[in-house]
């Protein structure tokens, strides 16, 4: 059935798409006028996380560059974003250390303009590193780009007149704790990378993830197709940096350690390289199974029994969960599949003929 | 099968996850949020606070008539687990004041939540400057860094320095807060421009300091000035002795820890830093109450984040005891008329901006213990 035309079924997909999107709408619709703040913050996250694990799925799960420069580029994009945002009054009284370089110094920019200076910085920053870098294979690709990201960290704790230094900035206007910001650029980020991926260049990604020599004797370039999509996936990297500065309203370069870079990679993997679907549905479950084990690190009562609050439990009990994935589904929750409408339908049409199979 | 297997364990997780949580509520509890580093780079600093607050809340578990019940909530050491630990204090465990955080980043990213929600604050042990600017319902309840900077300046030309070098670490926020205003007050008192004779910078986790103090010793400084933590100031006092320099060392508060003296030896000696207290020399009687408190709990003595925890502690009950309600917004302002408080950490007033005025207690190592020298009024 699959690779036949069918247009009965491809009007169908569309009509299920849209009406999805109209759903995923709605639901954020409501979700904004009715959901606590504490909740949308934990939707919020689970966006921001969701765009962070699919541009780095893009780099490490589909073109397999072993990159951990991820929260460098957050870094960028968010420190980027903040100065662009923040209003000339608060820049004035929080930089104690040393005045604002000028131009940052009298520029406000709306959001939006901000959040796409904030990606395209990072994307040059990325390409300007990924030309030397890109070179490197494996673990040396790793241990690279995770000595990239320690150096913007400490650069930005050396600049005080454009960074603040270690005193950090905050005051940065909240617009990303509204679901229509962060599901809206995860909805663009999942659109433009699975797009790319399905695409010819896409095709290219994966041989050159596959066998870099065999890939380039098929006439793949290879350098270029690395760079595209190292440069792509810093760009939405620089994007969830700067939502992420904004949702926290405040940021400073002990933020941007190389701890975070490794929670993505865990959603990255346990959600299943090379499969996008995968990672946004792991970064809600990460973000929300994180918050909702709270409560185990309180104290609490059996009779008279009085156990004493546990902090780090949940740690333990989040461990249990990942180690309890890597066993049983050793290429992540969605090893590499994706959500397709096909799917769905080939499942339906099987349990009905299965149905009739019975009866008749 | 092994898909079966697999998501039927971590069903079994979740569900055990789940079922423990159960607590009982009796007289409706005056409900006061704590969130700390309990885990994390910071967490040594976030469970002695911690201890602070457990043992005021045992020593006055009631105000108002009602009993005090404490929630506790894990910041990781990190700024978004920050912001979400007070959003989850604020809308589940519903509480009306809050105490928090150790580590000035932290504090930020929950000060934002709170300012919004409309609950009051108080952090511990938070120094930056920038954690109560332009905030209404943010508190702290130690010092800043541009006060004990100025006592540390003061003191060094009192003690006939002309010409200081400073140490610092450029990745905390403290470090760098206590060098900057230590410069501008010790300029202003020399009036020379130059008087800062070498700044040189370190990294967190630095071991070696050697190029650094090298530096320092051929500036001809008189005195090196190191906001940095205790582990760094040792191993800096070790070199710089090493190298044969024995020009006056200081510090600020985060040098005060025994892990000074036991990892210095003796190269601790003459070390003169700025504190909140001395656990040898309580100077109050609520000091003293406090040390055999918590000697008697914890068969240990107490430092300067156990004392502040217990100090926030005591200033929050107090706010509600004197708003006579549990209404955030009358707590914020009883909080804000704080006067005269008789804290362990000294007599605290709250100014203008929310921060505590207080003395300073400057602690000199002698024979590896930490004396009593002098007490700076702000």
């Amino acid at each position: 059935m699959l690779g036949v035309y069918n247009p009965a079924r491809a009007r169908l997909k569309l009509l299920l798409t849209f009406g999805g999107l109209a759903v995923l709408a709605a639901a954020i619709w409501w979700g904004n006028a009715n959901l606590s703040s504490y909740n949308l913050r934990i939707l919020n996250l689970a966006g921001i996380n969701a765009i962070l694990a699919v541009s780095m799925n893009l780099i490490f799960g589909f073109t397999g560059l072993f990159s951990l420069g991820h929260a460098g580029f957050m870094a960028v994009g968010a420190y980027t974003c903040a100065l662009l945002t923040l209003p000339v009054a608060t820049k004035d009284s929080i930089f104690l250390l040393a005045p604002l370089a000028w131009p940052f110094s009298v520029i406000t920019l709306p959001p939006i303009a901000a959040v796409v200076c904030a990606g395209a910085t990072a994307g040059l920053m990325a390409y300007l590193t990924g030309f030397p870098v890109l070179r490197l294979r494996g673990d040396y690709l790793g241990i690279a780009t995770l000595g990239f990201a320690e150096i913007i960290r400490v650069v930005a704790n050396n600049i005080p007149s454009i960074t603040n230094g270690a005193l950090g900035l905050k005051g940065i206007p909240s617009f990303a704790s509204n679901l229509w910001w962060t599901w809206g650029c995860v909805g663009i980020t999942v659109f433009v990378i699975s797009r790319l991926v399905n695409s010819v260049y896409g095709r290219s990604l994966l041989a050159v993830r596959e066998d870099e020599v065999a890939a380039e004797i098929m006439g793949v370039n290879r350098t270029y197709h690395k760079t595209v999509a190292y440069v792509i996936g810093s760009f939405f990297a620089g994007v969830g940096g700067a939502l992420m500065g904004s949702l926290v309203t405040t940021i400073d370069p002990k933020t941007f350690g190389f701890t975070l870079t490794f929670n993505i990679l865990i959603i990255v993997v346990a959600g299943g390289l090379g499969s996008i679907t995968g990672s946004v549905l792991t970064s809600v479950i990460y973000t929300v199974l994180l918050e909702a084990l709270r409560p185990i690190e309180a104290s609490w009562r059996i009779g008279p029994l009085r156990v004493p609050e546990i902090p780090g439990l949940r740690m333990v009990v989040f461990s249990l969960v990942l180690l309890v994935i890597i066993l049983f589904y050793q290429r992540g929750l969605f090893g590499g599949r994706e959500f397709s409408w096909d799917r769905v339908l080939d499942w339906i049409d099987r349990r009905r003929s299965r149905k009739q199979g019975v009866r008749a | 099968m092994r898909r079966v297997t697999g998501f039927l364990v971590l069903v079994l997780i979740a569900l055990l996850a789940f079922a423990i949580p159960s607590v009982s509520a009796q007289q409706e509890p005056i409900r006061i949020g704590v969130y700390e580093p309990m885990t994390g780079p910071m967490a040594a600093g976030g469970q002695m606070t911690w201890e602070g607050i457990v043992l005021a809340h045992e020593m006055t578990p009631t105000v108002l008539g009602r009993p005090i019940k404490l929630f506790l909530a894990d910041n990781k050491s990190d700024k978004v687990e920050s912001a979400n630990a007070v959003a989850k204090l604020i809308e589940q465990d519903k509480v009306i004041a809050i105490i928090g955080s150790y580590g000035s980043s932290n504090s930020i990213a929950g000060g934002d939540v709170a300012e919004k929600a409309g609950i009051p604050m108080m952090t511990d042990s938070a120094t930056n400057p920038l954690v109560t600017l332009d905030k209404e319902y943010m508190f702290r309840a130690c010092f800043i860094d541009p006060f004990q900077g100025e006592v540390m300046a003061k003191f060094a030309y009192g003690e006939g320095v002309r010409k200081a070098a400073i140490l610092k670490d450029v990745a905390q926020d403290y470090s760098v807060g206590l060098s900057n205003y230590f410069k501008k007050t010790f300029i202003a008192l020399t009036g020379d421009p130059k008087s800062i004779v070498a700044e040189v910078a370190y990294q967190t986790g630095d071991q070696d300091f050697s190029a650094q103090l090298t530096q320092v010793i051929n500036s001809k400084a008189e005195a090196l000035f190191v906001p940095g933590y205790f582990g760094d100031m040792a191993l800096v006092a070790k070199q710089l002795r090493q190298l044969g320099s024995k020009i006056l060392l200081m510090g600020g508060d985060a040098i005060d820890a025994p892990e000074l003296v036991t990892i210095g030896g003796t190269a601790a000696e003459g070390i003169v830093f700025s504190t909140f207290y001395s656990a040898d020399a309580p100077a109050t009687p609520e000091a003293k109450k406090f040390v055999d408190a918590f000697k008697a709990k914890y068969g240990k003595t107490p430092n300067a984040n156990g004392a502040l925890g217990y100090d926030t502690y005591n200033l929050v009950v107090d706010a509600i005891r004197r708003a006579n309600s549990d209404d955030p917004k009358k707590i914020r302002d009883a909080m804000a008329s704080t006067k005269d408080f008789p804290a362990v950490t000294g007599s605290t007033t709250i100014d203008e901006s929310g921060d505590a005025t207080k003395d300073a207690v400057l602690l000199k190592v002698v024979d590896g213990k930490f004396t009593y020298l002098t007490t700076v009024k702000p």
